[in-house]
């Protein structure tokens, strides 16, 4: 009842706040606009806090490439400005307003704008034919989720054209060992009577360990009651420069790309 | 049968009270009764009852000297009772024991005393950290320090308070430093005669730090040490232009002290900016030091310093661990340290002079240590623009969860990481109160980094064993004469090393990450094992 009544007597004084609140929000203009010196000191705090997402050179890693000048909150300053203050909900990009002061955040704004001239590595890959492959030749469907289909061994890419470059995802799929999440390494267990499983580590410490095996069982072995228990720093995803040709990389770079930006 | 003293006394019913405390006084004892002295203080290390300071005694050893819960019994170890702090963040205090309770304080600014018989709070202290206060690395809290019946903490903000130990209300509270600027405190205070020692944070602020003595009875400094020397100064020299005025140098855990010198010892951190050693040439003294202080004046008896020019924030704010040791044939009165920058050192804890170093984790920046003391650089391992690969990485070999000797076995025991980082240089302009690192680091793709518990000879540096933990090391230690050592893991796994084997012998799943150090002490007559993880703080002991 009492939590009726605040919400009574707030949603009002809400209701006005809230488009003061998004005036002001668009109110907001970059004080370092063009700001050269401004750029630079904004270089060293994204070489400080963002490069172990998007790269030293911003060309993107486990978050997007920030060169290419397009982005997906919006292309204004005050958009990336809200992005870097705010974070990105449902992707690894965190809120640095309590963090950084708000010059900070203009300045690494200066500097992604200075560094954003190079137009983004086009992909020039049919989308609708990297879906077909993701279902079916490629089977990443097998272990990736993508809309709510498909396996759960892997991470789920509903929206990994959202939080991961181009380049990176073109590495995923071809050099899968180059970097992966933890979580996702892999677990060999021999048991006693010289079973292997093999799975995606859940948990591994020097007493017990869990793991996924490719069919999405879920195993628990104490350590004192298998023969060995080993990690090792690879995916269980294959690498598929092999097993697809160059165009079909390109088209299935291109659904993966597609995949979360359709809103 | 023991009871509670009543937290305070109404004026109204004030007689009624004198009078039943004073009958209950002829058959009870009540809990904290017994004040914590000075001289109780420098012989906490063989009071086994209790656990009166933040390294148990003045040498920093943790070591308890009870042997009920030995290798025989340890696989029957059952949990007593859990307090659940329900606070964010990590606890990475050591406990206080005296007489019946035991004092904690946890992340944030929050402090308890607990019932060693039930677990339950007899008070909670607490206070708000102002919202502007974001200095580096969380909102951890170490520990108190006590004398009398008083405890002393420190507050994240930059404040020393003193508690009493009876009820927890604020006797005083003192300021230390200005958050404002980046200082931060977090390190549990050393109790020296009637001054209680503390350090500070905000090397990576581009603080210039120190070390501070304040009187018990009221809070005032009585001495200050600056850790960045001014122009002018004995090592003054070592700072190029202006740079001293931001070289960093904190103290932000806690040292120990011999009283037969009465000389105190303090582990010093890296100079500022971190990794752009470009902006301060010099050997930046006192950073990545260890200093020894006159106990009375806080003047410098004398200093070493582990890594001249740092550039890798390779802090030697280890413990100082004194230990009386035979090295080489000659029985020697020793500091040692396991310094971040992958070297185990002996230090004459007298005059400073360098004994000998050793490596324990893979080190790729020095070829040894030379006779003086000094490293034997290699050459190309600073940070550039581009990045650098170095070993050990960023948080070093060992970093600074408090470590364990134990006089039984002889060895020295403390957690190592054997890994390497990239580093990378930066420019940033300085702006009080911001962050000052110009770096930043990463972690290599398929490095294979492992974590230890490693036992070492601390006469010689030798590595007698390794117990690597595969889910990371996170904890303090604790040496017991029972031949155990305790520690735990990143994943939550508090457990039982024999303290002369690799071995684990027992192990408890607390459901949280074990960051604090375990401490024992015996109650009714029982050996207790405590210690904390996640938000949460527990005890152990052997079935009845």
């Amino acid at each position: 009842m009492l939590a009726l009544k605040i919400a009574v007597n707030i949603l009002p004084a809400l209701l006005v706040l809230i488009p003061l609140l998004c005036l002001a929000q668009q109110e907001r203009a970059n004080p370092f606009h063009g700001d050269a010196e401004a750029a630079e000191a904004g270089r060293g705090a994204f070489r400080i806090y963002c490069r172990p997402c998007h790269g030293i050179d911003a060309k993107g890693g486990r978050g997007p490439d920030l060169t290419t000048g397009n982005y997906l909150a919006g292309n204004r300053d005050e958009d990336l400005f809200g992005v870097i203050a705010v974070g990105v909900s449902g992707t690894d990009m965190p809120e640095y307003e309590d963090r950084l002061p708000e010059e900070t955040i203009w300045s690494i704004v200066s500097y992604i704008r200075m560094i954003a001239s190079e137009g983004e590595t086009p992909v020039t890959g049919d989308p609708m034919v990297g879906e077909k492959l993701f279902w079916e030749k490629a089977q990443c469907g097998s272990c990736h989720r993508a809309g709510g289909r498909g396996g759960r061994l892997g991470p789920d890419l509903t929206t990994v054209g959202r939080s991961r470059s181009a380049a990176y995802l073109r590495q995923s799929m071809t050099d899968p060992n180059a970097d992966f999440s933890r979580g996702y390494q892999t677990l060999i267990v021999v048991t006693l009577d010289g079973g292997k499983i093999e799975g995606i580590e859940k948990n591994y410490d020097n007493f017990s360990a869990q793991l996924m095996d490719s069919q999405e069982n879920f195993h628990s072995y104490l350590s004192s009651e298998v023969r060995s228990i080993k990690r090792e720093l690879r995916s269980l995803m294959p690498a598929y420069g092999g097993s697809l040709s160059a165009q079909e990389i390109d088209d299935l770079l291109a659904y993966l790309v597609s995949l979360g930006r359709e809103e | 049968m023991r009871t509670f003293l009543a937290p305070s006394i109404h004026a109204a019913g004030a007689l009624v009270w004198i009078v039943l405390l004073a009958t209950m006084s002829v058959v009870t004892v009540a809990f904290g009764a017994e004040a914590i002295t000075s001289e109780r203080l420098l012989s906490a290390q063989k009071d086994a009852e209790n656990w009166l300071m933040y390294g148990k005694g003045y040498s920093a050893w943790r070591y308890s000297e009870l042997s009920e819960i030995d290798a025989s019994n340890v696989a029957k170890l059952v949990p007593q009772w859990i307090f659940q702090s329900g606070l964010e963040g990590k606890s990475q205090t050591t406990p206080l024991v005296n007489d019946g309770l035991m004092y904690i304080t946890g992340p944030s600014n929050h402090a308890w005393a607990l019932d060693l018989l039930t677990g339950r709070p007899t008070w909670h202290y607490s206070a708000t950290v102002p919202k502007e206060a974001h200095g580096c690395c969380g909102q951890p809290n170490r520990g108190f320090a006590a004398l009398g019946d008083r405890l002393f903490k420190v507050n994240y903000e930059g404040t020393l308070v003193a508690l009493d130990a009876k009820t927890g209300d604020a006797l005083w509270e003192t300021f230390i430093a200005d958050y404002k600027k980046g200082y931060s405190a977090t390190g549990a205070p050393l109790l020296v005669k009637n001054m209680v020692v503390v350090g500070i944070a905000g090397a990576e602020f581009g603080t210039r730090d120190f070390l501070d003595a304040y009187d018990v009875e009221i809070g005032k400094r009585v001495w200050r040490f600056w850790t960045i020397p001014e122009p002018g100064e004995p090592g003054g020299d070592t700072w190029g232009g202006d740079s001293w005025k931001r070289g960093g140098g904190s103290t932000w855990t806690t040292g120990t002290y011999d009283p037969d010198l009465n000389l105190i010892y303090w582990g010093t951190g890296n100079p500022g900016p971190d990794m752009d050693g470009d902006v301060r040439p010099g050997d930046n003294l006192y950073s990545c030091s260890l200093i020894a202080l006159d106990a009375d004046t806080g003047k410098l008896k004398w200093h070493f310093q582990f890594t001249p020019h740092d550039v890798h924030d390779w802090d030697a704010v280890a413990d100082p661990v004194l230990a009386d040791l035979n090295i080489k044939g000659n029985p020697t009165k020793a500091v040692i340290q396991a310094n971040r920058n992958g070297f185990f050192y002996a230090l004459d804890r007298a005059s400073g002079k360098f004994l000998f170093a050793r490596a324990y984790t893979e080190v790729d920046w020095a070829d040894g240590i030379a006779t003086d003391g000094k490293p034997i650089l290699i050459p190309g391992k600073d940070p550039t623009e581009e990045g650098t690969k170095a070993c050990p990485g960023l948080g070093g070999g060992h970093n600074w969860h408090p470590t364990a000797y134990s006089p039984q076995t002889g060895l020295y025991y403390f957690d190592s990481r054997n890994g390497c980082q990239i580093f990378y240089k930066t420019t940033q302009g300085f702006v009080e109160g911001q962050w000052s690192q110009a770096s930043t680091t990463d972690r290599i793709t398929g490095d294979p980094s492992t974590s230890s518990i490693l036992a070492v000879d601390p006469a010689t540096g030798e590595t007698k064993w390794n117990f690597e933990l595969i889910a990371g090391s996170a904890s303090g230690l604790l040496a017991t004469a029972g031949g155990l050592v305790f520690g735990g893991d990143g994943d939550g796994n508090f457990m039982a090393i024999d303290a002369r084997a690799d071995k684990p012998l027992w192990r408890f799943q607390p459901g949280g990450s074990v960051r604090g150090s375990p401490i024992s002490y015996r109650f009714r007559g029982k050996q207790y094992i405590a210690v904390a993880a996640g938000s949460a703080w527990l005890t152990f002991a052997l079935p009845d």
